[in-house]
């Protein structure tokens, strides 16, 4: 039985992965000013064009493991930084609404998805079979942990390591750098910025395009790594879930890896714990729903306040304000 | 000095009534974005190596060509327009109701649970029955988030999205347990769904008025959609509840000192809005599939996002945007079949589309106030400039 | 006034000079070929009417604006100014009225910000930079301090540090003390002349003639977006500075009616809540009663409560005799009590709707105007509408326009018709004037007076001494959420200022 819970564990740091180092991109905008609730339509694009990527610097291009995957992931994160630039050029120059360019984001992802599949693999909603990947490793030490729990650290994407240390380079960029004391006041005061000279625009950009590569990165992990294959769909609302992490996390990435660690395990339950002790007695719809009752329960106030950026959600109109 | 103020100024040359500038500029940024994804679509498809104008003649075709066609558009616009309606109902108080997917899918499951229950009742009764619970799931789930924030101040950008992902879930389970499929013998359901609903639930053609064929599935759900239309229109317009939610949206705070309760507006909005959503599942559940499938249409409530803008969130403007998507939508088909460019083509056409009129759009409204506010110094004459018009404070009021 | 330790540097050769400086809005002229020059070590201040064109022509200067006409010239260079970072650098820098304060951040993450000097952020040291420059100048302030939790004052001083930390030659202070209590004023003006001495150019832009007069060496006055005269405070007195700004003799008092005061009608019992710390007050029918305080001692806090948008801790609230907490804010305007809000934007007016539909907020829903199952009767509405504009003289196109394009002085007559039409028991006027230029005020002050001479009950706030004294039967004093004194009307200002700062309490000065 621990053994499951083991497996269950390993299964939760894949999902957090996804969601952290998603939430992680959505911090990076939001900090900057942009709300972003494009987060899903950012991962698809990564998941499409990173398999695709994979295959082909993999196979076609030969270049072999582990070169191959790696390069692939990196260009589900450049396409999604790309893509995601379509959501900054849509509210930073020209001022539409965020919440409504990130629902035309994701709209538009799944189709535009659907277009490159139909391009990289002749068909539409899938990718072909065979998708190369990463050796999985296991963790020396934590992995021969005794009764079962070493399965916990056993059979892990090495990617899964890199979304771990994000921490270090995402805190340090964020308050101990010139560009993240002005990143973070382009969310709080653009009016103060501007004021000083520091030009808000390029900065949101920045922030948006970030969110589109990690939330990129997440989505290349998850087709590549994890379900060995593009499939429509397969982001399951995960980047709604980040989005719920971030929330939850206060905008922090400290608190945003508990917060991703603990939906990441309720999204692993239903699959590797669905016959322990009382989780049998639970529907698994009812477990996939809970990362969106905890966040509700967070914003209804019973647990605490939260603080978004203080200009995040408004269009900065450009300097005559003041 | 009294009889200036009393007697409007004489016109210095013929100018059009104030509402006829206004919808001729709208008009006139909508044809403009149209043009204007037109065009970036039209890269697209030469990078295709094919001519644009093949393929939006071919889209054309599939949708306005025939009958057929056109009746497809219209019956998929029924469930867009109430969609859209149930999003601009909303924005107009200043709320962003994305949880119209939600709360849609929630009145799907308590209308099938309605038909299939309470099957005793006889005649078209049971189909009115039937609507009128999809409209009840549809408040009762909106009513959370509305509550919610009233409450507790919560917001319902986040709570709906997060509610429509309990919906997704409480849905699945509905179909999977409660109401699921009956007749099948022991062993695996392929497709889950629940049992077919009793005949005098459905709701009737009307595609045969029109040389339709029934299977086209045109039905009343488009009429009870244009009639929606027009009560929206008109609570917007001269009901209180409509002056009310214009006010919040626009300016909470005079509303407030104004003595508007802006928790009960902003509730009796959602509640409308959940009412319009409720209707979304109609056409698919009670005139097309007779059933409620496990792989039931998912998006149309985001869709009704995308739709309320392209129509500017009014209802007029609503309805043509429902009817523009479903031509767009149905001319995958004819695109896929008669030119070498994917059918997801579309999509990003109307993504783009989407945009470009919310751009345009914004930019002709910024023009016509920089008009009315250089007419209105006319009347002040030299002293008194509009130096009190906040020129940047345009932007914070538009609803 | 100013002794003439500033007269001799008056006559070096001008740092700055504005040319022809032409500058246009959507239906405003703004500026209209405005010349300026600035010298070193001295005071300008740069007066005019609210709409006169003072703060627009700075913003230009400090390139927010770039102007459609006219040159600027910087030691004897022609220059472009597009944006602030072209200011900064030629030494030009801005306070403006509304302060740009990051307030998460600390004092020197705000002054430090866009010249952080480096690419990693050192938080010891520019904390010490930022010591080091206050101290140079005397200004007290900790760097390491919250902007959230600083007083008005002490952000006052971060804006203007940052300035300095620029190395600014040319300060621009748009209206600094709108937002301060007489002894912060002092203080800055302290600070200012100790930047003149230094050699630095201050450009004080104000309407508050008192204080121009106190501390300029040179005054140059605008009106109607044109240069209209430049003088010095020995050249001249407020009233010729007063009708410079609006071009007529300006009465700074109008006729009060005498009335006799009858039964109580409001009462204010120990409120406690937010700002309020234990307030009472009691307004009487034909009486006005004017509560003067510097900004942010309770005003918005009382007002709001009086009408019900705010919740209170405790305390007691009565028109005549009924108890007025318990109430919605649709019912204590039923009750009789009129609002004329201090922010007509954001609590008075809704400016994208049009003037009719503006009109009859708060009685839309009477049975005049509104049928069977909510249906708004417009004829009767817009009815109401024209009658409004007629009788207050608003000057419209059209009712079917939106608020947004009146002025602001007709703005508030919109909300002031509208309020006045109910025939109130009790007018509740907050900052009634904020904004408006003197013949909007002086139609303001008439339309209140009228009400008291109607015989109703006036509760008046107000920060602008002029105005409370203009008005008032009785002044009472509003320090930290309390009344802290009550004078006549005729009672000499300090006294009135001592209990604006909390009056017998004696305070160390911050």
């Amino acid at each position: 039985m621990l053994g499951d819970l083991g497996a269950a564990i390993a299964l939760s740091f894949t999902y957090f992965t996804i969601i952290y180092v998603t939430g992680l991109g959505g911090l990076y905008s939001e900090r900057s000013g942009i709300v972003n609730i494009g987060l899903e339509g950012m991962m698809i694009i990564g998941t499409v064009t990173g398999s695709a990527g994979t295959f082909y610097f993999t196979t076609e291009l030969g270049w072999g493991l582990p070169w191959g995957p790696v390069i692939g992931i990196l260009v589900g994160m450049t396409c999604g930084a790309l893509f995601a630039s379509i959501h900054a050029l849509a509210t930073v120059t020209f001022k539409v609404d965020q919440i409504v360019s990130g629902v035309v984001i994701n709209l538009v992802a799944v189709g535009l998805a659907r277009f490159l599949s139909s391009i990289f693999f002749g068909q539409a909603t899938q990718s072909d079979s065979g998708q190369p990947h990463l050796n999985p490793i296991d963790i020396p030490g934590l992995s021969s942990f005794p009764l079962g729990l070493g399965k916990a650290f056993s059979g892990l994407s090495p990617m899964v390591i890199v979304a771990f240390l994000l921490v270090f380079p995402v805190t340090y960029s964020l308050y101990k750098t010139r560009w993240g004391l002005r990143l973070r006041s382009c969310g709080e005061n653009p009016e103060a910025t501007r004021s000083l000279g520091v030009r808000v625009a390029p900065m949101r950009y920045q922030g948006v395009m970030l969110s589109g590569a990690l939330a990129g990165f997440a989505g290349a992990f998850l087709a590549v790594e994890v379900n060995l294959s593009w499939n429509e769909g397969q982001t399951q609302g995960l980047g709604f879930i980040a989005l719920a992490a971030l929330i939850l996390s206060n905008w922090n990435p400290k608190r945003l890896m508990v917060a991703a660690m603990i939906f990441g395990f309720a999204q692993a339950i239903p699959y590797r714990l669905a016959d322990a002790p009382i989780i049998r007695l639970i529907p698994p719809e009812f477990i996939r729903m809970t990362p969106y009752v905890v966040t509700i329960v967070v914003l209804a106030g019973f647990v605490g306040k939260v603080r978004p950026p203080a200009a995040a959600g408004r269009a900065y109109e450009g300097g005559s304000r003041i | 000095m009294a009889a200036a103020g009393a007697a409007l100024p004489q016109a210095r040359r013929r100018e059009l009534p104030e509402w006829l500038e206004n919808f001729g500029g709208q008009v006139v940024a909508l044809v403009g974005a149209l043009l204007i994804a037109m065009a970036v679509g039209s890269v697209i498809i030469v990078l295709y190596g094919e001519s644009p104008i093949t393929v939006y003649s071919a889209i054309l075709e599939g949708s306005i060509g025939d009958k057929a066609g056109f009746g497809y558009v219209l019956a998929n616009a029924g469930p867009l327009i109430f969609s859209a309606l149930a999003v601009a109902v909303c924005f107009k108080g200043g709320m962003f109701n994305i949880g119209v997917e939600g709360q849609y899918i929630v009145a799907m499951a308590v209308a099938s649970w309605a038909a299939l229950r309470l099957d005793f009742i006889p005649g078209p009764l049971l189909m009115i029955v039937v609507i009128l619970f999809a409209i009840l799931g549809g408040m009762a789930y909106a009513s959370i988030p509305a509550i919610l924030k009233v409450k507790t101040g919560a917001h319902e950008v986040v709570t709906t999205i997060m509610l429509n992902g309990i919906a997704a879930s409480l849905v699945a389970f509905v179909i999977r347990g409660p109401l699921r499929y009956t007749d099948i013998g022991g062993g695996f359901n392929v497709n889950l769904r629940t049992d077919p609903f009793p005949d005098n639930a459905a709701i009737p053609d009307i595609g045969h008025f029109f040389g339709i064929r029934s299977s086209v599935r045109l039905s009343w759900v488009l009429p009870m959609a244009l009639v929606a239309a027009g009560i929206v229109w008109f609570i917007f317009k001269r009901m209180r509840l409509g002056y009310e939610a214009r006010a919040v949206g626009a300016s909470p705070g005079s509303a407030l000192a104004g003595g508007i309760s802006i928790g009960k507006v902003q509730i009796r909005l959602f509640l409308l809005s959940g009412a319009l959503a409720g209707l979304i599942g109609v056409q698919q559940l009670f005139a097309d599939q007779g059933f409620l499938p496990s792989g039931y249409e998912a998006g149309i409530g985001f869709l009704g996002i995308g739709v309320a803008f392209l129509g500017q969130n009014n209802p007029a403007g609503i309805v043509f945007a429902a009817i523009l998507w479903g031509v767009l939508a149905r001319g995958e088909t004819s695109l896929q079949l008669q030119t070498d460019v994917p059918r997801e083509f579309v999509i990003i056409l109307q993504g783009i589309l989407i945009l470009s009129v919310v751009v345009t759009y914004q930019v002709a409204r910024r023009r016509l106030f920089a008009r009315e506010l250089r007419r209105a110094a006319e009347v002040e004459d030299l002293g008194d400039a509009a130096a009190g018009a906040d020129i940047e404070g345009l932007a914070k009021e538009d609803r | 006034m100013d002794d003439g330790a500033g007269a001799g540097r008056v006559s070096a050769p001008p740092l700055v000079v504005m040319e022809g400086i032409t500058k246009r809005f959507p239906g405003v002229l703004a500026n209209d070929d405005v010349t300026i020059d600035l010298r070193p070590g001295e005071v300008h201040a740069l007066i005019g009417e609210n709409g006169a064109g003072k703060s627009t022509l700075m913003r230009v200067l400090y390139g927010l604006y770039p102007p459609n006409e006219g040159r600027i010239t910087v030691r004897g260079q022609e220059v472009k100014i597009a944006s602030p970072r072209d200011a900064i650098a030629l030494g030009i820098g801005m306070v403006h009225q509304h302060f740009v304060l990051v307030d998460p951040f600390t004092v020197a993450e705000n002054i430090i910000l866009g010249m952080e000097g480096g690419p990693i952020l050192d938080k010891e040291g520019s904390e010490a930079k930022v010591a080091e420059l206050a101290a140079s100048y005397g200004f007290v302030i900790d760097p390491a301090a919250v902007v959230e939790d600083l007083s008005v004052g002490e952000e006052q001083r971060v804006e203007i540090l940052k300035a300095l930390y620029r190395g600014v030659e040319i300060l621009i202070l748009d209206e600094p003390t709108a937002v301060l209590t007489p002894a912060e004023a002092t203080e800055l003006f302290e600070n200012l002349r100790k930047l003149r001495d230094d050699g630095k150019t201050i450009v004080f832009i104000s309407h508050k003639l008192d204080e121009v007069l106190a501390i300029a060496d040179r005054i140059t006055v605008l009106r109607r977006g044109a240069v209209v005269g430049e003088t010095t405070p020995a050249e001249t007195n407020k009233a010729k500075l007063a009708e410079m700004m609006v071009g007529r003799p300006v009465l700074f008092r109008l006729e009060k009616p005498q009335v006799e005061p009858g039964e109580v009608a409001l009462t204010v019992d120990d409120l406690h809540g937010g700002r309020l710390h234990g307030l009472s007050l009691e307004v009487r029918r034909g009486e006005i009663v004017g509560v003067a305080g510097v900004e942010g001692n309770g005003q918005r806090e009382l007002a709001d409560a009086i009408m019900g948008l705010r919740t209170l801790e405790s305390g007691r609230i009565e028109l005549d005799g009924r108890d007025l907490h318990e109430l919605t804010t649709e019912e204590i305007r039923n009750a009789g009590v009129a609002f004329i809000p201090e922010d007509r934007q954001d609590q008075g007016l809704v400016l994208s709707m049009t003037l009719w539909e503006n009109a009859v907020i708060g009685r839309h829903d009477d049975p005049e105007f509104s049928g069977r199952f909510g249906l708004l009767l417009l004829k009767k509405i817009k009815g109401l509408a024209h009658r409004l504009i007629k009788e207050f003289d608003i000057r419209a196109r059209s009712i079917e326009m939106s608020a947004r394009t009146l002025s602001g002085g007709n703005q508030q007559k919109l909300i002031l018709a509208r309020e006045l039409e109910t025939d109130p028991a009790l007018l509740l006027a907050a900052q009634p004037t904020r904004g408006l230029d003197v013949g909007a005020i002086e139609f303001v002050w008439s339309q209140i007076l009228e009400q008291k001479a109607a015989g109703r009950a006036v509760l008046l706030i107000s920060a602008e001494l002029d105005e409370i004294y203009a008005l008032s039967d009785r002044i009472v004093t509003l320090y930290e959420g309390r009344i802290t004194g009550e004078y006549p009307p005729d009672a000499p200002a300090e006294e009135v200022g001592r209990g604006m700062l909390g009056g017998d309490t004696v305070k160390e000065a911050s």
